[in-house]
């Protein structure tokens, strides 16, 4: 399938999934479910940082107009798009990456992913609590957030991927 | 030079970052403060539009909760309309009344979407401008206060909740009538706390916390919650009273907007009074 055809779809996919579904659902402890980083992550090894941040920003922007959080999804997101192909650099087979493979869960191996989507959403998740509470005194309750969002929306993100993508033929 | 070109280039892509960055942040910074634009909220046509589609799903997981707290509430109405009374006199009731003249009138909405787990909780309600909506509006429920409305459309409103950084709603305690200040630090949605009350009176557990109405916004003595626990505030001689909300935010999607027919005279008069020079210095 062409990639922009496929990643349009996904856009379009986490946008009404993150609005309609994860957005209405509480757990309570403090917990926010996010899924919009699996967009960002998801998007092919070659995409300049440029397009990264334009999807982000226009993503994140998207999806705080639905929650009322007004940049606040759009700031994180963009944080997390300049960041990735620096955590993937350092991550990365020291022969490059290869182009015919996605970064998901089932081409680059579940260590691999573990270490860089986690990194990313960890500070895409931090930065959003940051800057939502910012208040310093209130430093405990951000981390607790972060920490226990952050882990559900991992589990979440690597369920998801099996209903989202399909595992690439040339493993 | 070449070095000076390469480190360009990298830096070319922070700028670009930054760039975004700031308009992000300062969109999210002018909106806490003040709603310029709504139609990149949830009270815009098209979002409130698929807002409302999908709360036309969801509002039927409550249904049997909400529609007994309704039941409650008709009942406690019915025991207050003339034909529950036992008639003394003929002339008990008079329609075209001289002494009491309708001050509050309310106007019903649905809550279509909702949130409560952010540190800002805003509420979109199915009521806009063509309802007579406007900013500054006291929203309720049966069971009390809810929030001030934030922001206005033609079909929709957002509303500031309690459960938002700086709703300052004037309130009082009841037996003893000290004012205080509303306001909510972010941890639970059922609680929130009550500031400026000195602590040289002592305050019962369980008792009501109430709108003061001295803002317009709100009736007198609209329930907010209970007194929870009273805890010290540290070098200053105040009670931080913790109050525990009378209305479920989670579950709430029926409510009432206040529409204070007097405010525009309140206000009138108000803005008549000197201001103090010291005044604007605090």
């Amino acid at each position: 399938m062409n990639v922009i055809l496929k990643n349009s779809i996904r856009f379009v996919v986490i946008i009404l999934l993150q609005t309609l579904v994860f957005n209405q659902i509480e757990i309570g402890y403090g917990v926010h479910l996010m899924i919009q980083p699996l967009f960002i992550m998801l998007l092919p090894f070659e995409t300049s940082v440029f397009t990264l941040m334009i999807l982000s920003f226009s993503l994140g922007l998207i999806i705080d107009v639905f929650s009322n959080t007004y940049g606040l999804n759009a700031s994180s997101l963009v944080l997390m798009a300049y960041l990735r192909p620096i955590i993937f650099k350092f991550y990365g087979p020291r022969e490059g990456y290869d182009p015919l493979k996605e970064p998901s869960i089932f081409d680059m191996g579940s260590r691999w992913f573990l270490f860089t989507f986690g990194f990313l959403i960890l500070i895409h998740h931090f930065w959003f609590f940051l800057v939502e509470i910012f208040r310093f005194d209130q430093f405990l309750l951000i981390l607790q957030k972060t920490l226990f969002s952050v882990i559900i929306s991992f589990i979440l993100c690597v369920i998801l991927q099996t209903f989202l993508i399909k595992k690439s033929k040339t493993k | 030079m070449r070095n000076f070109l390469a480190f360009f280039r990298r830096f070319r892509v922070f700028l670009f970052f930054a760039f975004l960055q700031i308009i992000a942040l300062s969109l999210h910074i002018r909106y806490l403060s003040f709603p310029k634009n709504q139609y990149l909220t949830t009270a815009s046509a098209v979002t409130g539009k698929i807002l409302e589609a999908e709360n036309d799903v969801t509002k039927h997981f409550n249904l049997s909760k909400n529609n007994s707290a309704l039941q409650q509430e008709n009942i406690k109405l019915r025991t207050k309309i003339p034909e529950s009374f036992y008639k003394v006199g003929r002339n008990l009731y008079k329609i075209e009344d001289t002494l009491y003249e309708q001050q509050f009138e309310y106007i019903p909405a649905i809550v279509i979407n909702s949130s409560v787990t952010r540190r800002n909780n805003y509420f979109t309600i199915d009521v806009g401008t063509k309802q007579g909506i406007k900013r500054e509006m006291g929203v309720f429920s049966d069971k009390g206060v809810v929030g001030v409305i934030h922001n206005v459309s033609e079909h929709y409103s957002v509303v500031k909740t309690v459960l938002t950084k700086d709703i300052n709603i004037d309130v009082t305690i009841e037996p003893i009538g000290l004012f205080g200040f509303l306001k909510w630090d972010g941890h639970n949605p059922k609680k929130g706390s009550v500031t400026g009350i000195s602590n040289d009176l002592k305050i019962k557990r369980w008792s009501r916390v109430v709108t003061k109405g001295g803002s317009g916004i709100f009736p007198k003595g609209m329930p907010v919650g209970k007194v929870y626990e009273t805890l010290p505030v540290e070098g200053e001689p105040l009670w931080d009273v913790v109050v525990k909300f009378s209305e479920n935010f989670r579950t709430l999607q029926r409510v009432y907007v206040i529409k204070n027919l007097l405010i525009d005279e309140q206000k009138a008069l108000e803005r008549r009074i000197p201001q103090d020079e010291e005044d604007e210095d605090l």
